[in-house]
């Protein structure tokens, strides 16, 4: 059970790597000039984001793998980390607005980030939209595979669209001067914690979907056996 | 020409196809037998290369694509029901490559009883037209080998008998074909060799003089009894 | 060239059966007229605010009925299994691809010709006759992202359980720096400023173009095997 073990260690530093990213942004992390206590939800959101992104990100690697190799097991590990990447995603939406209401007054702006991960979070949408309309798994595994593919290559694009859309029209302006030394080190503890944590989930959500993946293949197997 | 190695189908938890071992020459008629939902018609799209397998390895020889490749019919007939007869076959011919032979289909249009209908769109044909339609299509075609899934499946009367002798010229010729069929007594007649599949597993007889109408009718019998 | 060939006739089947069949193109623009007198009934547009409305409205109508028009030319081809035609031949599905996104584009630039002439009647809006030459670069560009990204989809939605019902949440959401793009485009030349903004928004287009083109390409095999 090597990784359960490893499981095991690396929820052990969560337990430690948790407790501190909130002492650090509550207790530590200067309070911002202008906005107050509430900026501190900036760093789950930053982290929230990059951890979405990583989630995509192995949903895109794992996909092209899978169409390769035709091996089912990226095909679960893709859905995994899919399905981490739009919890994740859907979190930053929400934490968003929550940042955004009592700063600037109001619940969205169409800010280049904000509605780059909004276009992610449909594209994701669509991913398990064709993985509920596909029931063969070979063709589930392959149709959503290129969803994937083609979603994630579609988010530089239309990061920069956006970006040269709002730099023409006039905007909810954000200020974001340099920032303090020490935010920054909270921002990074506090990006080292997401990551490591949503690596963990996806990886122990792709365990249970792996499993349950190999179970039906010796069930197969024993039906073959036994005709 | 083709060869089948290990080829096993799962739909889900369901196998359907079970370690299947089958090999097919040139020149060479064999006809696959089994209830419905056997497996017939995906043992003949993993063949055909439509379906992929869930493991096992089909290999088509070199020689086959050289020589005109494969021609799968399935249980739907490739046809555009806008277009008409000619104009589908003018395409299909087109896509092969060959539509130097549109000039000398009339003969066969006429054979198959289309030549009057040659101009109608597709939608406006009967189901058994429509079926000898999309068999004209695999035989002239000029493939090396054929899949032919329930090729009589609503064939009109009279039609079952001249398209068997059809399909046997074609092997004269040297094409190979794979076709699967619930029509014992036909199958039986045209074929070289015989395959049973049955609950995934396939059977093979390899001398056809061991194989008649009556022994596949009990062992299709005994199946459903089980 | 036989690959340039083999293009042609799928485009020329795919021109003939839209011809005879009449479904995609009316759909298409039937709907991108309906869309615009919905428009103007919720957003009431006249002289002074046309100019800044335009852009938006064209685009919107454009990619909504064009993704309802693409969803549509793949049934023709799932239906009756008639792409097997192509997989079954010498022709690959790289060739089977390009020619469908071109069937796809030649739609969709009526479609928005169409849409175009529609608006400057309705609206008297002469500047979109005017903008016209300036304007075909954007939207040839712009329509063959449409078509490069719609044709992938609608295959595979086709190819799904719910059919072209989900072809506009696949389509739409990776399709936005088009819109962004093709608006921003639109809108600078009907409001007549040029220079190195028009020119940003072209090589945009240009570069979404040949990533998705040459993305799907790769990956459009993996969506016909059944």
């Amino acid at each position: 059970m090597k990784s359960f073990r490893l499981t095991k260690m690396l929820l052990l530093t969560l337990t430690v790597l948790f407790p501190l990213c909130f002492y650090l942004i509550f207790q530590v992390a200067p309070t911002e000039r202008i906005m107050g206590d509430v900026q501190r939800i900036f760093y789950l959101h930053i982290a929230l984001a990059i951890s979405a992104y990583l989630g995509f990100g192995v949903l895109f690697v794992s996909s092209i793998i899978y169409l390769i190799k035709k091996n089912p097991y990226w095909d679960c590990l893709a859905s995994s980390a899919g399905e981490v990447g739009l919890l994740f995603a859907t979190l930053v939406l929400i934490t968003g607005s929550f940042w955004a209401r009592p700063v600037w007054n109001v619940w969205w702006t169409w800010d280049p980030r904000l509605v780059s991960m909004l276009i992610l979070w449909f594209i994701y949408v669509g991913y398990f939209m064709v993985r509920k309309a596909v029931s063969e798994k070979s063709r589930r595994a392959r149709y959503s595979a290129i969803v994937g593919i083609i979603g994630f290559l579609d988010v530089p694009v239309v990061r920069l669209a956006t970006k040269w859309w709002r730099s023409i029209h006039p905007r909810l302006d954000r200020q974001e001067g340099g920032l303090d030394p020490l935010m920054v080190k909270v921002m990074l503890v506090t990006l080292f914690t997401f990551i490591v944590f949503a690596s963990i989930v996806i990886f122990i959500r792709f365990r249970i979907s792996w499993a349950e993946e190999r179970v039906n293949t010796i069930f197969n197997e024993m039906e073959v056996s036994h005709g | 020409m083709l060869t089948l190695i290990d080829i096993s189908k799962n739909y889900g938890l369901r196998p359907v196809l079970r370690g299947i071992n089958l090999k097919i020459d040139k020149a060479e008629i064999v006809v696959l037998f089994g209830h419905n939902g056997a497996g017939k018609t995906t043992l003949l799209k993993i063949s055909a290369g439509i379906t992929p397998p869930t493991r096992g390895r089909v290999v088509v020889e070199d020689q086959v694509i050289k020589q005109g490749g494969i021609y799968y019919l399935g249980h739907k007939n490739s046809l555009y029901s806008e277009l008409t007869v000619m104009e589908n076959i003018r395409f299909f011919l087109s896509m092969r490559n060959g539509t130097a032979m549109v000039n000398s289909i009339e003969e066969t249009l006429e054979e198959f009883g289309l030549w009057q209908r040659r101009n109608d769109p597709v939608k406006a044909l009967s189901q058994g037209m429509k079926r000898r339609l999309a068999l004209m299509k695999g035989i002239i075609s000029g493939a090396s080998l054929l899949m032919l899934d329930e090729p009589f499946s609503g064939l009109d009367l009279g039609w079952k008998d001249r398209v068997l002798n059809k399909l046997m010229a074609l092997r004269e010729k040297g094409t190979s074909l794979f076709i699967a069929t619930h029509l014992i007594n036909e199958g039986c007649q045209i074929a070289d060799r015989v395959a049973l599949l049955e609950r995934g597993n396939l059977t093979l007889f390899h001398d056809k003089t061991e194989v008649n109408e009556s022994l596949i009718q009990e062992r299709l019998r005994n199946e459903v009894c089980r | 060239m036989k690959f340039v060939g083999n293009t042609l006739s799928i485009v020329k089947k795919d021109i003939l059966l839209e011809f005879r069949a009449k479904e995609a193109l009316s759909i298409m623009v039937f709907l991108s007229l309906l869309l615009i007198v919905v428009f103007n009934l919720a957003v009431d547009i006249d002289k002074d605010n046309v100019s800044s409305l335009a852009p938006g409205i064209l685009w919107v109508v454009f990619a909504f009925s064009g993704v309802l028009g693409m969803g549509k030319t793949s049934l023709s081809e799932r239906e009756d299994g008639a792409y097997l035609n192509v997989f079954f031949s010498a022709v690959s599905m790289e060739v089977f691809y390009i020619a469908k996104v071109i069937s796809n584009l030649i739609f969709l630039l009526f479609m928005e010709l169409f849409t175009i002439v529609s608006f400057v009647v309705l609206f008297n809006y002469d500047a979109l006759i005017k903008g016209l030459p300036a304007l075909t670069l954007p939207l040839l560009l712009g329509s063959i992202g449409f078509s490069a990204v719609g044709t992938l989809f609608s295959f595979l939605s086709t190819g799904s359980r719910f059919g072209e019902i989900i072809l506009p949440f696949l389509f739409l959401p990776v399709v936005v720096p088009v819109l962004i793009a093709g608006v921003s485009a639109t809108d600078l030349i009907l409001n007549n400023t040029t220079g190195g903004a028009l020119l940003k928004w072209l090589k945009m287009l240009a570069v979404f173009d040949l990533l998705y083109l040459t993305v799907s390409l790769m990956l459009f095999k993996h969506i016909v095997e059944e």
